[in-house]
């Protein structure tokens, strides 16, 4: 290719990818605005693309309210303790099916677990409800609603988790019993730290997944504890349509993810080039 | 058939940790038909200089011709060189006849043809019986010689062959040399061997380009680098066991030159026309080399010789390997295999004054 | 008291790996197990690790039965192939991890690993991580990794094959040199047979099913047991010439079965091959004993000339290598590389047959032990 058809190429390249991201972003942007407009403004049959005056006071009445702020520290803590049961357990399961294939039940075994994720997620939703009612006595509770994500995240870091470890050498493993590491004090010394990467993006999936789930939430919670996807919809459910105000609640719901994947990608990338040996 | 110019040849990663120049002001040229080695330890350059050859790699600066045309801008596929890898890079679910014929394949050569110049590759590298198996079914020697072998099916202007020695056992590793060696002559195609192994670099190659830091450090045959080498790094890279070194000082007594190491327990006779070279130069500091193949316990009509003390008597069959210490300096020489000589007992090691190297102390540049 | 048996040993997957050794290396020892790659020189490490678990037979090291121990409970220390150095810690951290592993105090661990580090040359180091160091580097990391535990047993991995030159030798004489060694048992495995016969106190070349032939560096170059022996030492390989055994005018001659070559057997061999009633036997002649005779040069004792044809000089860093053709047989010699030989020149060979070796046929068995 000579230069001047490289050089028409990237040009062509680069006006496509920002128009690309001006469509992708603009959703963003009008969530934004609309979220600081306001409810006269929001209702008008003309869009506008600026709002007329800046409605900080929004912000408050989001945070004056308590269910709101309940909402958002209810999601928090059911996506933080199902991610960080689904990564550790995933782990522990991921190494065994890596290391002790044939103890751990081999191929199948894998592929059964992964094969958890496969069928509609509908159709485990009453046996679950029962199961949490009759244990729990209801169902409008923390600790039902990060069983149930396990369900679906368990699969997922497990299968992940195995790769990652089949992929970590065992000669460092097997270096570490040598240096007098007992399996377990090797798992954690050695083995762990190589797929720390890994484990990163699994427990961001993991936690996103939570994060934003809806119809289990819908289903099972709603009154002792909510979750923001269930409150973002409240906001438009009442006699008025408070959509400036869902727009902001779903905005803010937004900032959290944006955060921990700023926190963990910088792990994501340490652990990229540690793998860089050769030379 | 070509002859593979590199003309000034810069290349430069820029990164945001900062830039690294990996290839400096490089010139070779590598005639038609020529077996040339690109030597070095790891990090010096010679991988990057080989991508750029093949087109794997652009380049920062300077020219690349192959026949007197620029290559610079030309895809790797256009270029007309053919690679073997050091990881062999073969495929897994093809048996060697396909993985042998697949660069043809590519070319839309006819099935009757194909077969025909996959038989005659596999006849010269000698593995016709393995032709319906599996890489997975073959041992690391064979897998290495098919390899070879789609690299010298196509027929290229060049071929590039990037370390495929260094997975094989010394043994085999021998035996490919040889082989290796034996193809070129009947093929007569350029070359373009590149390697960390000194050894594999002197039997193949009718001249060796030795890369340090980026720079090369010279460009010569096997007489060259061995007799003349152009500075320290080149003497101590190119021979086993390596090169003596000693810092030295010129001392001047009835007339005659002698370079005496640093704590004086060494002396040193330089061959005439060097201690001239020596006297015109002026300067206090010099540094030594002397291969351990060129101090010998036996005298033989050599007159000169250096006091030394055994450390250590190591057999390798064929041979024996003395370590010494001579004043607080260690040296290394060669001894018949034979040679008993054990631990704390003096010898003298005899030299010939021709091959007394010198370098300058300061550029490490040899005098001539 | 760190001596090192193995008695019976048997490890194998498909196929015996390792078949009913038996093995006994005393304390301070440094043995050199030898071989091509892929005959299970580093499995048999991996029985004395720990690492992998024999069908049969027992290790007992120091005194003690080690066969059922887990590894980490050995008092082992060993270097992989790989160097297996920790990526994610520093040279330091790599170092002082068999210290950790015991809990060692904090002042005890610097002042060992910092011990070891200066040893090796490479205190400099210590703040690094494995991917900021050379191959060389890391490879004494490795070896500082084992020396640091202070083991009963070192079991080393082609510890220096892929280094170049001027380090390997470096590394050797260090090897040589390294007092730790010489208190307890030392298993080296390698493929280099200049480098296990420069290294061993005692050699064990490995060979199909264990160890073919154990003996001092003298002993396995000098006096091969069989003909895979013979052939895995030595560079270039031996000459091996598949030959009958005639008497000629009460002479007693090899003869090659694809060529017109003979040679004469030297006298002390003729007594020992039964006056050649063996027939068939496999010649064998190491390059370093077949020359290129030069003008004026007398023959002595045994030696004998062939007529030639080069059809390859290579010349390498300290010798070269000639092979020609002789009465259509191709024979390897060794030779000067300063004197240039060209393709389809006619040399005089110079065999010195009192140094050939005779092979049985179907065992392989040197006939002239």
């Amino acid at each position: 290719m000579s230069e001047r058809n490289y050089r028409l190429v990237a040009i062509l390249m680069f006006v496509f990818l920002g128009l690309w991201a001006l469509i992708s972003l603009f959703p963003y942007y009008f969530q934004f605005i609309t979220g600081f407009k306001g409810i006269e403004e929001v209702n008008r049959i003309t869009p506008t693309f600026w709002p007329d005056e800046f409605m900080w006071s929004n912000l408050d009445l989001i945070f004056s309210d308590e269910t709101n702020v309940a909402a958002l520290l209810d999601t928090l803590l059911i996506a933080s303790a199902n991610t960080a049961l689904a990564v550790f357990l995933g782990s522990l399961a991921g190494y065994a099916l890596a290391r002790f294939p044939r103890q751990a039940g081999g191929e199948n075994m894998a592929f059964w677990i992964l094969s958890n994720r496969m069928f509609p997620p509908v159709a485990i939703l009453l046996p679950m409800f029962r199961a949490f009612d009759t244990v729990f006595g209801s169902t409008d509770n923390h600790i039902s609603l990060i069983i149930l994500y396990l369900v679906f995240n368990m699969p997922l870091a497990t299968w992940l988790m195995m790769v990652f470890f089949r992929d970590a050498p065992r000669e460092l493993e097997e270096a570490a019993y040598l240096d007098g590491y007992s399996p377990l004090r090797a798992f954690f010394k050695i083995t762990l730290p190589q797929v720390v990467p890994g484990m990163m993006s699994v427990a961001l999936l993991c936690w996103i997944f939570a994060w934003n789930e809806y119809l289990f939430a819908n289903m099972l919670v709603g009154s002792n504890v909510a979750v923001n996807t269930i409150q973002t919809p409240g906001f438009v459910q009442g006699a008025q349509k408070l959509w400036n105000l869902a727009a902001l609640f779903s905005l803010i719901a937004v900032i959290p993810p944006v955060v921990l994947f700023l926190v963990l990608r910088r792990y994501m990338v340490r652990g990229l080039s540690l793998g860089v040996v050769k030379g | 058939m070509a002859r593979v110019v590199l003309d000034n040849i810069n290349k430069i990663y820029r990164s945001r940790r900062g830039n690294v120049h990996a290839v400096k002001d490089f010139s070779l040229s590598v005639e038609d038909g020529e077996f040339v080695s690109l030597l070095g330890p790891s990090g010096c350059g010679k991988s990057s200089t080989l991508r750029m050859i093949v087109g794997l790699e652009s380049v920062t600066s300077g020219e690349i011709r192959f026949n007197d045309a620029v290559v610079n801008d030309l895809e790797p596929q256009h270029r007309n060189v053919a690679m073997a890898f050091e990881t062999y890079a073969l495929y897994p679910n093809f048996t060697i006849e396909e993985n042998l014929g697949f660069p043809l394949e590519v070319r839309g050569v006819s099935k009757q043809d194909r077969k025909k110049e996959v038989r005659r590759i596999a006849g010269l590298l000698q593995i016709e019986d393995v032709l319906d198996q599996k890489p997975g079914a073959l041992s690391g020697g064979q897998q290495q010689r098919v390899s070879l072998g789609r690299a010298l099916i196509r027929e290229p202007a060049a071929f590039i062959l990037d370390e495929v020695m260094s997975h094989l056992d010394a043994h085999l590793k021998f035996q490919m040399m040889i082989e290796l060696r034996r193809i070129h002559q009947s093929l007569g195609r350029t070359m373009v061997f590149v390697t960390h192994d000194q050894m594999e670099a002197l039997a193949l190659s009718d001249r060796v380009a030795v890369m340090h830091e980026g720079r090369l450090q010279q460009f010569g045959s096997r007489d060259d680098l061995y007799h003349a080498p152009n500075n320290v790094f080149v003497a101590g890279f190119i021979g086993e066991p390596p090169t003596n070194f000693f810092a030295v000082q010129p001392e001047e007594a009835d007339g005659r030159l002698t370079l005496v190491s640093d704590d004086g327990a060494t002396r040193f006779q330089p061959s005439d026309h060097r201690a001239a070279t020596i006297r015109n130069r002026g300067g206090n500091s010099f540094v030594v080399g002397i291969r351990p193949q060129n101090l010998t316990r036996v005298a033989d009509g050599l007159e000169n010789s250096i006091a030394a003390t055994v450390l250590l008597n190591e057999y390798s069959g064929e041979r024996s390997i003395l370590t010494l210490t001579s004043g607080d300096a260690r040296l290394q020489a060669v001894t018949a295999s034979g040679d008993d000589v054990g631990r704390g007992q003096e010898v003298d090691l005899f030299y010939d004054p021709d091959d007394v190297l010198v370098f300058d102390a300061e550029t490490e540049d040899l005098l001539v | 008291m760190a001596r090192l048996e193995i008695e019976g040993l048997c490890k194998g997957w498909d196929f015996p790996v390792i078949d009913r050794m038996d093995l006994t290396v005393e304390e301070g020892e440094f043995f050199v197990v030898v071989g091509p790659s892929g005959i299970g020189k580093t499995t048999l490490l991996r029985l004395i690790a720990g690492l992998e678990v024999p069908n049969e037979g027992r290790i007992v090291l120091g005194g003690k039965d080690i066969t059922r121990l887990p590894p980490y409970k050995r008092p082992v220390a060993m270097t992989f192939e790989s160097y297996a150095l920790y990526p994610h810690l520093s040279v330091f951290e790599n170092i002082a991890s068999p210290l950790r592993a015991r809990r060692l105090p904090r002042a005890e661990v610097q002042q060992r690993v910092m011990d070891v580090a200066r040893l090796l040359k490479i205190d400099q180091l210590v703040a690094r991580r494995p991917a900021e160091i050379s191959g060389g580097q890391k490879q004494r990391t490795a070896l500082g990794r084992t020396l640091v535990a202070e083991p009963e047993a070192f079991l080393l991995d082609e510890p220096i094959s892929h280094l170049d030159a001027k380090i390997r030798h470096e590394l050797r004489a260090q090897f040589h040199t390294l007092e730790a060694l010489r208190r307890v048992s030392n298993i080296y495995v390698t493929h280099d047979y200049a480098e296990a016969l420069s290294l061993g106190d005692r050699i064990g070349v490995a060979g199909p099913g264990g160890l073919v032939q154990i003996g001092t560096a003298h002993e396995v170059f000098e006096r091969p047991e069989t003909l895979f022996v013979a052939e895995h030492m030595g560079q270039p390989s031996i000459n091996v010439l598949d030959c009958e055994l005639t008497s000629e005018n009460g002479v007693l001659f090899a003869r090659h079965l694809e060529s017109s070559l003979a040679l004469p057997v030297a006298q002390p061999h003729v007594e020992r091959l039964n006056g050649g009633n063996v027939g068939r036997v496999s010649y064998g002649i190491r390059p370093q004993y077949v020359s290129v005779m030069e003008d004026g040069e007398n023959l002595r004792g045994e030696q004998h000339v062939v007529d030639g044809t080069v059809t390859l000089f290579e010349p390498l860093g300290t010798y070269a290598i000639l092979i020609a053709e002789a009465g259509g047989a191709t024979i390897t010699a060794l030779s000067s590389p300063e004197h240039r030989y060209e393709h389809g020149e006619s040399v005089r060979l110079v065999v010195d047959t009192a140094q050939a070796f005779f092979f049985d046929r179907d065992s392989g068995k040197n006939l002239v032990l």
